[in-house]
């Protein structure tokens, strides 16, 4: 703490003269070439250094590159600091000022990242910042050893700035505003990067100074211009301050629940946009008068009223609709099936790439730390800003931390064999139970379902009775689903996991097995029950069977909040103050989301508007939730790991549920039969027969023959597909191995991460040796030198012998299995002889280098032994 | 619109709108947050670039950090001073850091050097007691506080040297990428404050 603040605070050493030189110069260092200190030699900083970079071939793989990169550094941008520390502590002395001395192991990570200093040319964004951001520790002894340098050091500070001049004013504001450096500095940067793009560009054209100027002028009112556009935009964003407030007090996690609430209310409002203005308002045009009374009741059922009404597939028209005579005409089954269709083309892709983001972000080396370490130093959840959850939050953390400790102890104990049985058979009870209970409540859906078709084809009565008992499905579909869960958390709290998160998995895989089988019951009804009855409009049926289902699950949704936390909290406040506060139940909650969302997806094709209900429903379950959450519970109490679970809620929505959408969308309109009477697509043979008319239309003319060329030899071709799935095959192939690939690459360069460490411990060690032998003044020089080659003579001989059989037995062995391998460690290793050959003009240096070579062959030799891990 | 020239130029926003990931209004909302601190230090005109400081007591009662308990660190580890006193160009970059538009990147580096309680450049064992301690109000005993330390470093640490190196920090945060994300009520809450400033203005 102390050298950090004298540094800061001491005016004088901000200003002296070397440490501006220095600072300046740490920019491009970082650009450019930092990472491995032979590349001093670019700077005019020649020597042995240089000479010896270029005597290892580049022996790395372009694919380790960035692991390299990852790994090989030491130290976050901490410039001023880190300079500012080593700086000072240059008079003290630790390490002495010769930079060779100080510094000089055959690195890995030299040879590593040499193809980065040869690609100076085309640094990348991403490249630049990531080297900014690591600094190798080899740098703080570069960094004060620039001190000594004297070479111009504005051309390199102009590079930095042309560097980032040279790229778009995009790319070069997200270069700056990622940089980890004080506002001030980058103000400078910047300011300097603008002043040589003016001078660059009036440099070019002179005469067109004017015009020039114009155009800027131009750039930049257009850039303040679009700047507040996109805080309007910011404006839009629904909630924010909401969010903010519920970040704030509950933390991530329960946040998570929150912003997938409002993810799904979007591709709601946009369906609905779609849907509305495609679909709904061109048949407004061509609107019959709707005769049917209207009672109140209907808006439970959906039935009655609404039969005639744009809610439905049924009232749909399948002429074509054209308001003026003779002009272009309106195919309302084509609007139909394309608007559904090219939503879901949409939701795909939305859903794909958000999950497929998040996946990458959150699961790429899954099996890393998994315990202590990101407990430790992740879990601290930032947005909390209220005094209570603070407090709760870390009540909970020492709890938790406790009872690791009891876990760790009782692990120690194991458990014997019967145990291990019971434990066994208990699970997979609990698993029929559960299993048990799916089926049985599929089976009462199932026959519940036949029965109500009795009531709707049979009695075509619309009085209020027979509307009320249509609701009979919906409500115990509804009851099923708030109910059983109950029941799979009791089950698995009798199971006692070992640790809560297999617990929660574990819940919440049952939970979605019982949804999805009941919305899968309910299709296999729909379509294959429904749709073979003889009911005038089985479309309208299923239509209005969904619209039940919504309505009531939202309706089960609020009853939810209300007893679930409004009812709990009185009980747990005022009754039974052990409860305590109820805690929001992330996973029910957010399994209650994907159910809605399912039924809504299956239902577009039935009731186009249903999106539109559901985003008013959403609406109404986010402020609902909203003030229940805020009124009556408290922060969860298990820490989440929020980020893989919102990874594994987008999975689920995928997966299970919009997977299982698709097909069922999929038969709707490639196998079944619309019916003969109503709705857009009656008479024809089934909905997709209307895309095949339309082509065979097409036909006769010219001008369209693309789309009837694209649609024989692209979208029905069998041997399309085939030769796309077989390409896709390979490409997947292909990746998987570069995946394998790069997993050994990484195992390696982990090892060498781990010997890099030795390595610097040894070293360290030695130079400390050293240096107290030479501050001793009284001892004459001859005899120090002798003094300490001779006490490391032992190990010398040895380490030289080993290594060269390592080195060998590398080549030989390895080089012919895992070429990849055998390159890096044939590139990491050093030639024994080249630094002896070296004329040691300064005795420390020579024999500073030839510790790091021992210690390096040290290294290598321990290697060795892991290497045969490698070998099978 | 009137207001904007009175504090700021149209250039000096444009400086800070390339240098962070706020826009004109946050930016402005962030000087009416820090304007009301101290009202009587803190001049409404930056168009001069005042070199005004507050000291870290103002900074850490901000709603915004006043319960966090690495609030000291977190503002040290943004002033330039190292003191803890920030000056409103460090005050916009701490913010700039803690908001959600701050790559994973950037807030490692800065998360690296609050846990970096000593400033060694290395979270070493001393600084991982004092993060237990600030992440469970001292509830744990010496031992166990000890244990779950060595623990820590015993998983992240790759090469070995005993203490937790940037890289071993960045490699153990690699999994937890909504760490370090701080509500800003800053931009939000001062509405109010934001239309005294114009009815002044």
């Amino acid at each position: 703490m102390s050298y950090y603040n004298e540094a800061f605070e001491n005016p004088d050493y901000h200003f002296s003269e070397t440490l501006e030189i220095d600072r300046r110069r740490s920019p491009q260092k970082n650009l450019f070439s930092r990472q491995t200190p032979y590349d001093a030699s670019l700077h005019g900083f020649c020597g042995e250094h240089g000479r010896r970079g270029q005597n290892y071939p580049l022996a790395i793989p372009m694919a380790s590159m960035r692991h390299s990169s990852e790994y090989s550094e030491g130290l976050p941008g901490v410039n001023v600091l880190s300079r500012s520390l080593y700086g000072n502590s240059m008079d003290t002395l630790f390490f002495e000022p010769e930079p060779e001395l100080a510094y000089s192991p055959p690195s890995t990570f030299h040879l590593l990242d040499r193809p980065y200093t040869r690609r100076i040319s085309n640094v990348s964004e991403d490249s630049f910042i990531q080297r900014r951001n690591r600094r190798p520790p080899d740098e703080i002894f570069l960094t004060s050893s620039s001190l000594f340098e004297t070479d111009p050091v504005c051309k390199e500070e102009e590079e930095l700035v042309g560097n980032l001049a040279s790229m778009s004013a995009g790319e070069r504001i997200k270069a700056i505003q990622k940089m980890p450096e004080t506002m001030k500095k980058k103000r400078e940067i910047r300011n300097k990067v603008l002043n040589q793009i003016t001078k660059k560009s009036k440099h070019n054209s002179t005469q067109l100074s004017c015009c020039t100027e114009c155009l800027q002028g131009t750039v930049v009112s257009f850039r303040r211009f679009g700047n507040s556009l996109s805080e309007y935009f910011h404006l839009l964003q629904l909630w924010h301050k909401t969010l903010k407030i519920i970040g704030a007090k509950f933390g991530t996690s329960v946040l998570s629940y929150f912003l997938f609430l409002k993810w799904l209310l979007i591709f709601n409002i946009f369906s609905f946009l779609i849907n509305f203005s495609f679909i709904t308002v061109p048949q407004f045009v061509a609107a019959e008068p709707n005769n049917l009374s209207f009672m109140g009741l209907e808006l439970l059922t959906g039935a009655g009223y609404f039969q005639q009404t744009v809610l439905y597939y049924g009232f749909y028209t399948n002429a074509t609709i054209s308001k003026i005579e003779n002009g272009s005409s309106y195919n309302m089954q084509l609007a139909y099936i394309f608007s559904v269709g090219i939503y879901f083309v949409i939701c795909f892709l939305t859903l794909l790439f958000s999950m497929a983001k998040s996946f990458s972000r959150n699961f790429t080396n899954p099996h890393t730390h998994s315990g202590n370490a990101s407990k430790l130093l992740c879990t601290w959840d930032f947005n909390i800003t209220n005094e209570k959850a603070v407090k709760l939050t870390q009540k909970n953390l020492s709890t938790q931390i406790k009872e690791d400790f009891a876990d760790v102890n009782r692990e120690v104990l194991n458990f014997s064999l019967t145990e291990r049985v019971v434990r066994i058979v208990i699970h997979l009870v609990s698993w029929v139970a559960s299993l048990g209970t799916a089926v049985a409540a599929c089976a009462g859906v199932y026959f519940l379902s036949i029965s109500n078709l009795k009531l709707f084809v049979k009695e075509r009565k619309n009085n209020l009775e027979s509307q009320a008992a249509m609701l009979v499905l919906p409500v115990a579909t509804s009851l099923l689903n708030a109910f059983i869960p109950f029941f799979y958390s009791w089950l698995g709290h009798l199971e006692r996991f070992q640790t809560p998160r297999h617990q929660i998995y574990v819940t919440i895989t049952r939970n979605i097995i019982l949804k999805i089988s009941i919305v899968g019951i309910l299709c296999y009804y729909w379509l294959n029950i429904v749709a073979a009855s003889e009911s005038q409009c089985w479309e309208t049926l299923v239509g209005q069977d969904i619209y039940r289902l919504v309505v009531v699950d939202f309706m089960f949704c609020l009853l939810g909040s209300f007893f679930g936390e409004f009812l709990l909290r009185i009980i747990g406040t005022t009754v039974c103050v052990s409860l305590g506060l109820p805690e929001f139940d992330i996973g029910r909650n957010v399994l209650d989301l994907i159910y809605a969302q399912t039924l809504t997806w299956i239902g577009i094709l039935f009731s186009p508007l249903l999106p539109g209900i559901q985003m008013i429903s959403f609406s109404i379950v986010f402020y609902v939730k909203k003030v229940s959450l805020l009124m009556n519970c408290q922060p969860p109490r298990k820490v989440w790991r929020t980020a893989q679970m919102t990874t594994s809620f987008i999975f689920l929505l995928f997966f299970p549920s919009f997977l299982g959408v698709l097909s069922v969308i999929g038969v709707t309109v490639w196998r079944i039969k619309p019916s003969e009477e109503c709705g857009p697509f009656r008479g024809l043979s089934s909905m997709y027969a209307a895309v095949s008319e339309w082509i065979e239309i097409l036909e006769n003319y010219t001008a369209s023959k693309w789309v009837v060329w694209i649609y024989h030899n692209l979208l029905s071709s069998e041997l399309f597909f085939f030769i796309l799935s077989v390409v896709v095959l390979i490409i997947t192939y292909l990746h998987w191995q570069i995946i394998e690939g790069r997993k050994t690459t990484t195992k390696l360069l982990k090892k060498q991460i781990a010997n890099e460490g030795k390595d610097k411990k040894f070293i360290l060690e030695k130079l400390r040796t050293l240096q107290r032998v030479d501050q001793n003044p009284s001892a004459p020089r001859g005899q120090d030198q002798q003094r300490s080659s001779s006490s490391y003579y032992p190990s010398r001989q040895p380490a030289q012998q080993v290594s060269g059989r390592a080195f060998d037995s590398n080549q030989n062995a390895s080089y012919n299995e895992y070429p990849s391998s055998a390159g890096i460690l044939r590139g990491t290793g050093f030639p024994p002889d080249s630094e002896k050959s070296e004329p040691s003009s300064r005795p420390g240096m020579s024999e500073a280098v030839a510790l790091v070579l021992r210690a390096r062959e040290a290294a290598q030799w321990e290697d060795e032994g892991d290497n045969e891990d490698f070998q099978p | 619109m009137g207001n904007k020239q009175t504090i700021f130029t149209d250039e000096q926003l444009d400086a800070y709108q390339d240098c962070t990931f706020f826009t004109r209004k946050e930016i402005l909302r962030l000087h009416g947050r820090y304007h009301e601190m101290a009202p009587n230090v803190v001049p409404m005109d930056y168009t001069k670039d005042p070199d005004v400081k507050l000291p870290m007591q103002l900074i850490i009662n901000m709603p915004e950090l006043k319960e966090n308990p690495f609030k000291e660190r977190i503002v040290e580890s943004f002033s330039e001073d190292g003191e803890g006193s920030l000056s409103f160009n460090d005050f916009v970059d701490m913010f700039s850091v803690l908001s959600e538009m701050a790559p994973r990147e950037l807030k490692a580096i800065y998360a690296f050097k609050i846990y970096d309680f000593n400033t060694d450049n290395f979270i070493c064992k001393s600084d991982l007691e004092k993060t237990l301690n600030k992440l469970t109000r001292e509830e744990l005993t010496a031992e166990e506080i000890t244990l779950v330390c060595e623990k820590v470093i015993e998983e992240a640490d790759m090469d070995g040297d005993g203490k937790l190196g940037f890289a071993d920090f960045e490699n153990m945060i690699s999994k937890a990428p909504d760490f370090l994300r701080q509500p800003l009520q800053a931009l939000y809450c001062c509405q109010a404050n934001e239309d005294a400033v114009k009815s002044v203005a």
